[in-house]
């Protein structure tokens, strides 16, 4: 069994730092293909059991539908998921803002869905794996569910390990009803590497 | 005498970074501010004539320091110090009175050259 590790304040502000740098170029991919200006949040980084999944979702409220795809990642001997979940009330917005025409049905959301995670999951893994100087292989995105409130989510997202780190990153658009949820979740066996990372960082 | 500067970010992680990056040699007089309200405070009392300065901060983020600095008209040069690398941020910052952006993760010959460009070093 692995102990339970516990993260100073130094080394979840540093992570916290490593994240900001990295949703900040997820973003600017983001902003560049819709022509928007996305509003960058501070992120939340939380070392959390994996039951209390829902409080490293602290900007969805329960009772909204919406729909979610998750990507595994490793490498490096560091190993996680990547979620992103978006508020359904966004399809309407995006299809716009990426001039698509036509009725948006389940699979045109779905395709939106994949293209966003694309660009968001992939730019944010990169540039924490750079900084941390390590290297993620990505798997396949697998959706999680469409039109599923938040409790179903996290039942569906509920994973084997414990413990977990969870990167929370929320991203809303300027002048849009859109609003995202990035979450890069680390697997427990993972938590030793990732400390080691951040403290051979921060030396 | 050294001159007076401000490192304000919400991370001290990204402060040391900072800090790590500044020239070698240079003379200067750092106060560290975790946000813009307490480097308003720095600048105020003269410990602040050139600022590198976060964007996404609480109490007071980048912006509206800036937006202060400019309306109040006070003394200090402002280099934004940013993740949030949107060509649309560059240019917000810019028109709010900044001198310049530069990219994190900050590296020392990327300061070394903006601080050359405008003169603040030789």
């Amino acid at each position: 069994m692995t102990q339970a590790i516990k993260f100073s304040e130094d080394s979840r502000d540093c992570l916290q730092e490593v994240s900001n740098v990295a949703m900040g170029r997820a973003a600017d991919l983001l902003a560049r293909l819709l022509d928007v200006y996305v509003i960058l949040p501070i992120p939340n980084v939380n070392l959390l059991e994996i039951s209390e999944l829902h409080m490293a979702l602290s900007s969805l409220e329960d009772s909204e539908s919406v729909s979610a795809v998750c990507q595994g990642f490793i490498g490096s001997n560091i190993a996680g998921e990547a979620l992103l979940i978006f508020n359904d009330t966004s399809f309407s917005d995006i299809a716009e803002l990426t001039h698509f025409k036509g009725v948006i049905d389940k699979n045109i959301e779905l395709e939106l869905l994949m293209d966003i995670a694309n660009i968001l999951i992939g730019a944010c893994l990169q540039g924490v794996s750079e900084q941390l100087d390590v290297k993620f292989s990505q798997g396949q995105p697998v959706i999680l569910g469409q039109h599923i409130k938040v409790p179903e989510l996290i039942k569906s997202a509920k994973k084997r390990w414990k413990q977990t780190l969870a990167i929370e990153i929320n991203y809303t658009i300027e002048n849009r009803n859109i609003n995202c949820d990035l979450l890069l979740l680390f697997t427990e066996d993972s938590l030793s590497v990732l400390k080691d990372k951040i403290d051979y960082l921060m030396e | 005498m050294a001159l007076p500067i401000i490192i304000c970010d919400d991370s001290s992680f990204a402060r040391k970074q900072m800090n790590r990056a500044l020239p070698e040699n240079w003379d200067v007089d750092v106060t560290f501010a975790s946000h813009g309200q307490e480097a308003l405070d720095a600048i105020k009392s003269g410990k602040g004539e050139i600022m590198f300065l976060d964007l996404t901060m609480p109490v007071l983020d980048g912006y509206g320091t800036l937006e202060v600095i400019k309306a109040q008209d006070l003394p200090s040069m402002v280099i934004v110090v940013s993740g949030d690398i949107q060509p649309e941020a560059y240019e917000r910052v810019k028109k709010l009175g900044a001198l310049d952006f530069i990219k994190k993760p900050v590296d020392r010959e990327k300061v070394t050259q903006v601080l050359t460009q405008y003169g603040v070093i030789g």
